[in-house]
């Protein structure tokens, strides 16, 4: 095997961040610090089974671009895309997949100048208290690092701020802006790729209602009574509410709950194929977590075992999990998830309106 | 934090109050004796428990932690249900946190048990060079409003212990003088949600396992 985990080579595969070598053992190419719970040596081995897939997959890629920034949509990239997009083409993928590239082409300065505006004193407060909360285990995070992204990601939440008033700041952002920064180190770029989030990919999630997120935790209920239905009868046995365990799954879109290269490799298909992805996975983790769900005993127990979802071999080889979401929930048309959010958001609007 | 554990009570207690005033640091402080610097942004729903003795009683404090920026409370009102106790935390050196007690204090009663005791808490008192909230004014404020009111230091490990054991106790005095209707306000409920019709908050027999 030529790559090694940690070697340079790996870097152009995994994420082009100049972290410096002797830091490799402390943290991961993406600049998280490593956990001290993690067994190194099996992730390491995963890991470097993984590069030859990326390598692979990364051949295929330069291939099929052929150098250019764009990408039709058609049954041959979707496939790509779901097997996977090499970090190195992630940025030109995402923007050209999910529009964010036709709107950063087509509002030239814009992002710019939305950074000149006088902003809310308010918003900028709120903006400014998570800084420090943002990944402070990633170097890249810290005030102390030289090229530190703290500035860069009060930029690109506070231009959005500004942009979309119905939204403003909305804690959560942080961590997918943050996210889009590691990715693309372009402030621009996340600004667009939020946007494209935000407004078409994701329901109103961040909203000062919060109906789409709200509508989508139902939904997911939904879609466990009818496919792990004995799931769904422990939780409603043990009174446990959706939002107390999946809130989380939906607002950071997996961030802090799966590993970051599943995460990633989760992004790869929301920007391509859409929200949709967002249920495979909540309904893979939900299937795969049945037998520990179904022994326990009182709501503080379910919680601890969404809880613990977030390390082990299961999610960590993200290739096999990504293989799985496709598979294991079985068929999921994106009109059946249009009709249960219809449903579910009716629901919800007359149940709040029978209270107030 | 074993499910095996013997106790006599479950008490749930929500932590409550603006962003960044130091609610996860209180919770990590209380029940792991950790106080972390970089703590993250809260995003959902946290819960922790701890195991306290209170007057030769075992009771098994289980402490929620949730975002505090206001458009969460969209999404949180599951987070009161059953909470017999409430911290509402400010900061004493962010006059801001301070003001909006009362919109919390509002927010706790329109969803939580009317009975619920809820203790004001000034934190950061490492701060008190900077401090914006005087002292007696939230003495006053808790006062008026029934509530009870400790000023602590998360980091400096100042008064957590007392705060949590305060409102505690003051749970169990309310659970057992009974002045707590039946149903209405329901300790045991969140291990044992079958038995709530019949048991309430009978207190049950240190023999007793969370089943």
């Amino acid at each position: 095997m030529e790559d090694q985990v940690n070697g340079k080579t790996s870097e152009k595969y995994l994420n082009t961040t100049n972290i410096i070598t002797e830091d490799c053992q402390r943290v991961d190419s993406y600049g998280f610090e490593r956990s001290e719970n993690v067994a190194h040596d099996a992730h390491d081995a995963l890991m470097s089974e993984y590069l030859v897939v990326l390598k692979r997959r990364s051949t295929k890629w330069s291939k099929l671009l052929d150098g250019k920034a764009k990408v039709e949509k058609n049954q041959k990239v979707k496939r790509y895309v779901r097997k996977g997009v090499p970090n190195e083409h992630r940025t030109v993928i995402w923007m050209a997949a999910s529009g964010a590239q036709q709107q950063l082409e087509e509002n030239p300065g814009y992002y710019h100048s939305l950074l000149q505006t006088q902003s809310d004193t308010n918003l900028k407060e709120i903006i400014q208290a998570d800084l420090h909360r943002t990944f402070p285990d990633n170097i890249q995070f810290r005030s102390s690092s030289d090229q530190c992204l703290q500035k860069a990601l009060y930029n690109v939440l506070l231009a959005y701020g500004n942009h979309n008033k119905d939204v403003g700041y909305c804690q959560g952002m942080n961590f997918i802006a943050g996210y889009l920064l590691i990715i693309t180190k372009d402030e621009e770029k996340s600004f667009w790729l939020l946007d494209t989030l935000l407004r078409r990919i994701l329901p109103d999630y961040y909203t000062p209602a919060m109906l789409g997120l709200k509508a989508d935790q139902e939904v997911l209920g939904e879609l466990v009574k009818a496919k792990v239905p004995a799931v769904w009868q422990a939780m409603a046995r043990h009174d446990v509410m959706w939002t107390l365990v999946v809130s989380r799954w939906f607002i950071c879109l997996y961030i802090d709950i799966l590993p970051v290269e599943t995460v990633l490799r989760i992004w790869d298909c929301l920007f391509y194929e859409g929200s949709k992805i967002l249920f495979r996975v909540a309904l893979t983790l939900i299937r795969h977590l049945q037998p520990q769900i179904l022994q326990a005993q009182s709501l503080p127990e379910i919680c601890q075992c969404f809880k613990q979802i977030t390390q082990g071999r299961f999610v960590e080889d993200c290739h096999t999990f990504m293989e799985k979401i496709f598979m294991e929930p079985g068929s999921l048309s994106m009109a059946v998830i249009t009709k249960l959010r219809e449903t579910c958001r009716e629901r919800i609007l007359a149940e709040s309106g029978s209270h107030s | 934090m074993g499910s095996d554990e013997a106790y006599n009570f479950v008490f749930k207690v929500v932590l409550i109050g603006e962003s960044g005033v130091g609610k996860s640091n209180l919770l990590s402080r209380f029940t792991k004796n950790e106080f972390n610097h970089d703590s993250r942004t809260t995003i959902g729903v946290e819960f922790s428990t701890r195991t306290v003795q209170l007057r030769g009683l075992t009771i098994k404090a289980q402490i929620w932690d949730t975002a505090g920026l206001e458009r969460y409370r969209a999404i949180t009102s599951a987070y009161y249900r059953g909470a017999v106790g409430a911290l509402l935390v400010y900061d004493i050196s962010k006059h801001l946190t301070y003001e909006s007690a009362e919109r919390w204090l509002k927010e706790l009663y329109d969803h939580a048990d009317p009975h619920i005791v809820v203790m004001l808490v000034g934190n950061k008192t490492d701060l008190a060079s900077v401090r914006a909230v005087p002292t007696e004014d939230a003495k006053d404020f808790a006062e008026k409003n029934g509530l009870l009111f400790m000023e602590t230091s998360a980091l400096e490990s100042t008064n957590v212990e007392a705060a949590f054991n305060n409102v505690l106790e003051e749970i169990h005095k309310k659970v057992s003088s009974k002045e707590v209707t039946r149903g209405s306000i329901n300790a045991v409920s969140l291990s044992n949600p079958k038995s709530q019709s019949e048991e309430s908050q009978e207190e049950k027999k240190p023999c007793c396992k969370n089943l």
